[in-house]
């Protein structure tokens, strides 16, 4: 069978329920979440490890709450993870189940190898860090983390090589069903979205940390001065290695579809850019906000080209997102976006109730702050009503 | 088996955390309506609890369920995520507020005003009640699809004929399980705490009440909307028969720890409420067991089977069934996954010197292989010992078809058997797995005189 009828038939035959390109958004928007928080859980392992080696002071007060960084970035990675798991799957499924089943064996044990690295992560922060005992378990964590990461490449790798799936499947004809090799991976690649997506993005959260704090009566201002400094500079180098990485991704798997120059210009340039800011800001104290913004847009730019990739690589095979079979179901609809509504006003208000109470300000929060919970929390009763009301309407008109 | 014990450890720890967080929020209710500050000790600890095990394992093991049936049956997950996305999606925004939540809950506690803090406990009661609202829907479907196999609306499909009444059961249960948790909790408490018994007693009726309840729900109302087919199931072999004896058993025990409570709750000691724990896991173990057997063989009730090919269309969807296509073009070569039978050579390996053979062993492991262990391949070997599912050989050497003859008549009437369905493609096909069949009995089971008798 030509991998083109294959990966027609492979679609699902219901079709999405909304139309495919929002499907996409989704994904990329979802992902870009995703990346930052477990690129931060791998940074902040490093530097936790990093610095329980150094062992000065200021050392380690910063790997301490690296450690307690660390078990959150991955809890948040992994929930942040779902949301681009379920959309993958809506408008790739054929792809992304075909390199599920041709690396089956890692893509079953990959949240075993997720869960082990939380655990270990976690056993370190509980146990560990007040003396730095039990460092094994920190580094053990971070190996077991960055697996996680390289799976996850593997299942991309795969997912839009379609033209060696059979090959990989069956070796001269006979099925080999445990999937225990990895078909496909580009070094470059991995490099790029991994550790140095880790060093910027643990660059960028060290100097949200530092404005955070300091808007506190009782901070340290020297110590928090020391780590802006500390993130600035490692911003630098990460990024000038990160753009430099970025050209070699564009030259090896940019090359098999013909994006090398549009991928090394896009690449090459974030990472300029990313060092620019960093290098402009002499005094990097206060800039955590607009890092975060920077790093984003950073970000969204490569969740983009990870999709110019997949593609380019699919439109061999007239496989487009945009032809992607849908029938818009008003229902799913209408849950989603009353959902939508009700979980983005009530994670806006917890949030901000988390940076009220850090910031010493917990006993009074502000008016506006405390309306957004009342109005939040009754929708969030409302939800109810309205799930259950919807299945009425199901049950009786339909 | 791997699933199970993961998706019920995922139950009991989705479960457990709601009922906590609804316990939680009454505790923290009183601690500030009667001032009672010495009651957030309590809070600050299960919180922490909640945060590393409940919540981080609960969306492990979610995912990890998620990913396993996804390399056993990606067509089945799919067909899920094509009707439910968005309702997915749904659940994932409760599912995030319960993250986030008991994030912001454990580093506030103490931090903020009483009144926002005890809003934040509600707020993650109400999260996680919404998280299993939206599941709810989505399980049940698998076994009683409903109308959706007529109208293919999403709706119908999401608010099938099981879910309003296993809706109603698990709030049931989940009094039982809040109950347990808050008798768990409150004999952790000083013996001559002043309200240590008060607690007791009155968790241990809530969660008596509730496990009633579900009880009288499960038997007439649940049941009664179970299809037909599925019910037949449970008296063949495809059901193991522990399951039930888990269920009841686990039941009458958990009953009667929760009359023990509420009748006599000084008794109540930290080892007992862990034991009901223990029991009532077992109990959930047993009947998430028995709502999942019960769809066997289909992966979608009445529409997709387990080898996850649509036997039925949909034609409110435009789709075809596929089976009747492949009965008539053979599976090989038509399936994008399937080479072509010319495409399979022999091989080295001894195992598969005839051609036919070879093709055999390919439709074994596609149409077979999700529930028996074919080829030594699937087979897990530890040591000496094999660990093998149903193994194929084994049935067929219990029932003395040993020849590809005998095989082939049962391949014929394979679909008579309530737990699998009819074999899928052309006549040269079946003679392949029958072949196949046959060298794999003679090979892993000897020849027939020497017969082991299986167990
Ligand atoms: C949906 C799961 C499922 C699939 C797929 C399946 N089977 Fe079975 N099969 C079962 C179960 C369950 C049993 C009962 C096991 C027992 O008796 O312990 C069984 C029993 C059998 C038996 C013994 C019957 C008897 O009378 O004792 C044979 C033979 C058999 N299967 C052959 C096959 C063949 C050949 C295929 C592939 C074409 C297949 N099965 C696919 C679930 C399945
Ligand atoms: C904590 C360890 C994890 C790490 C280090 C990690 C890292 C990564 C990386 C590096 C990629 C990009 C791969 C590439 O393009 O080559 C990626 C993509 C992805 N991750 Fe993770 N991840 C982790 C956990 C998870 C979890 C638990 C989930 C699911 C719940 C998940 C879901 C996804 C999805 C769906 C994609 C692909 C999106 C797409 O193809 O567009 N990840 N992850």
């Amino acid at each position: 069978m030509e991998v083109e009828d294959a990966l027609r038939m492979m679609r699902d035959p219901l079709g999405a329920p909304f139309y495919p390109r929002v499907f996409q958004v989704l994904l990329l928007l979802t992902w870009v979440v995703h990346i930052y928080f477990v690129t931060v859980a791998v940074g902040s392992s490093v530097t936790t490890i990093y610095g329980f080696r150094r062992g000065d002071e200021r050392w380690l007060r910063l790997a301490r709450s690296c450690a307690r960084l660390t078990p959150s970035g991955v809890g948040l990675g992994i929930v942040t993870g779902i949301a681009p798991l379920l959309f993958v799957q809506v408008i790739y499924d054929p792809i992304w189940y075909a390199s599920n089943a041709l690396t089956g064996f890692w893509s079953v044990i990959f949240i075993i190898v997720v869960a082990s690295g939380y655990t270990c992560a976690y056993v370190f922060y509980l146990k560990g860090s007040a003396d730095g005992r039990l460092l094994w378990s920190s580094v053990l964590g971070l190996a077991l983390l960055v697996l996680a990461g390289w799976i996850m490449h593997v299942l991309a790798s795969v997912s839009i090589r379609p033209e060696h799936w059979r090959e990989w499947y069956a070796p001269n004809g006979v099925a080999d069903t445990r999937g225990i090799e990895f078909h496909s991976f580009n070094v470059a690649r991995v490099a790029f979205l991994l550790p140095l997506q880790a060093a910027i993005g643990t660059a960028v959260t060290g100097l949200i940390y530092t404005w955070y704090r300091l808007k506190r009566d009782d901070a340290d201002r020297e110590y928090l001065t020391w780590v802006a400094g500390l993130s600035r500079r490692l911003g630098i180098i990460a990024s000038v290695l990160y753009g430099g990485v970025g050209i070699a991704w564009a030259v090896t798997e940019g090359a098999d579809y013909d994006l090398t120059a549009p991928m090394a210009i896009a690449l090459g340039g974030v990472g300029l850019a990313m060092a620019a800011f960093f290098a402009a800001h002499r005094d990097p104290v206060g800039i955590g906000r607009r890092a975060l913004g920077a790093w984003f847009a950073s970000l969204a730019v490569v969740a983009v080209i990870r999709e110019v990739i997949r593609a380019t690589a699919l439109s061999r095979f007239n496989y487009d997102v945009g032809s992607y079979p849908y029938r818009v179901d008003w229902g799913s609809v209408a849950m989603f976006t009353v959902t939508t509504i009700v979980g983005v006003s009530i994670i806006t208000y917890m949030v901000m109730v988390l940076f009220q109470s850090g910031i010493g300000a917990g006993e009074r929060i502000p008016r506006s702050i405390d309306r957004l919970g009342r109005v939040s929390t009754a929708m969030l009763g409302a939800w109810f009503a309205f799930f259950l009301l919807v299945g009425v309407y199901a049950v009786v008109a339909l | 088996m791997f699933v199970a014990i993961i998706a019920s450890f995922h139950v009991i720890a989705s479960h457990l955390t709601v009922g906590a967080a609804w316990f939680n929020f009454y505790v923290e209710r009183r601690a500030v309506r009667e001032q009672r500050p010495e009651l957030y000790e309590y809070l600050r600890k299960s919180a922490l609890g909640l945060l590393v095990f409940s919540y981080v394992w609960g969306a492990m093991t979610g995912v990890g369920i998620w990913q396993s049936t996804t390399a056993g049956n990606p067509r089945g997950i799919s067909t899920l995520i094509h009707n439910f996305v968005l309702f997915w999606g749904s659940e994932w925004y409760m599912f995030l507020i319960d993250v986030v939540g008991i994030i912001v809950y454990y580093y506030t506690l103490g931090k903020v005003d009483p009144k926002t803090h005890l809003r934040l406990a509600l707020i993650l009661a109400l999260g996680g009640t919404g998280t299993l609202s939206l599941i709810v829907g989505i399980l049940g479907f698998k076994l009683s699809p409903g109308d959706w196999l007529h109208n293919g609306e999403i709706l119908s499909g999401f608010y099938n004929p099981t879910f309003w009444p296993q809706y109603l059961m698990r709030f049931l249960l989940m009094q039982t399980i809040t109950g347990a948790w808050g008798v768990l909790m409150a004999s952790r408490l000083p013996r001559d705490f002043p309200e240590r018994q008060k607690v007791i007693r009155w968790a241990g009726t809530i969660g008596l009440v509730g496990m009633a309840g579900a009880l009288l729900v499960g038997r007439y109302w649940y049941w009664a909307n179970v299809p037909a087919r599925s019910k037949a199931l449970l008296s063949t072999n495809a059901f193991p028969a522990v399951t039930v004896d888990l269920l009841i058993g686990g039941g009458i025990l958990t009953a009667a720890f929760l009359l023990l409570a509420s009748w006599k709750p000084q008794l109540q000691s930290k080892l007992g409420a862990m034991a009901l724990f223990i029991v009532m896991f077992s109990t959930v173990f047993g009947a998430e067991r028995t709502r999942e057997i019960l769809r066997k063989p289909d992966v979608v009730n009445g529409y997709m089977s387990s080898n996850q090919l649509t036997f039925t269309g949909l034609p409110a969807r435009g789709i075809e069934s596929e089976e009747a296509k492949l009965n008539r073009d053979g599976v090989l070569g038509s399936l994008p996954f399937l080479p072509a039978a010319d495409d399979i050579d022999s091989g080295p390996s001894p195992e598969y010197t005839d051609h036919r053979v070879a093709v055999g062993r390919q439709i074994a492991i596609f149409e077979c292989s999700g529930c028996h262990s074919v080829s030594d391949q699937t087979v897990i070997h530890l040591g000496d010992n094999q660990l093998a599912l149903r193994q194929q050989s084994a049935l067929l050497r219990k029932i003395s078809a040993n020849d590809e003859v005998s095989i082939r008549a049962i391949l014929d009437n394979l679909g008579a058997y309530p737990f699998m369905h009819a074999f899928v493609g052309t006549d040269e096909e079946k003679d392949a797995l029958a072949a196949y069949l046959a060298a794999t009995v003679e090979e892993q089971q000897g020849p027939p005189r020497r017969c082991r008798r299986p167990r």
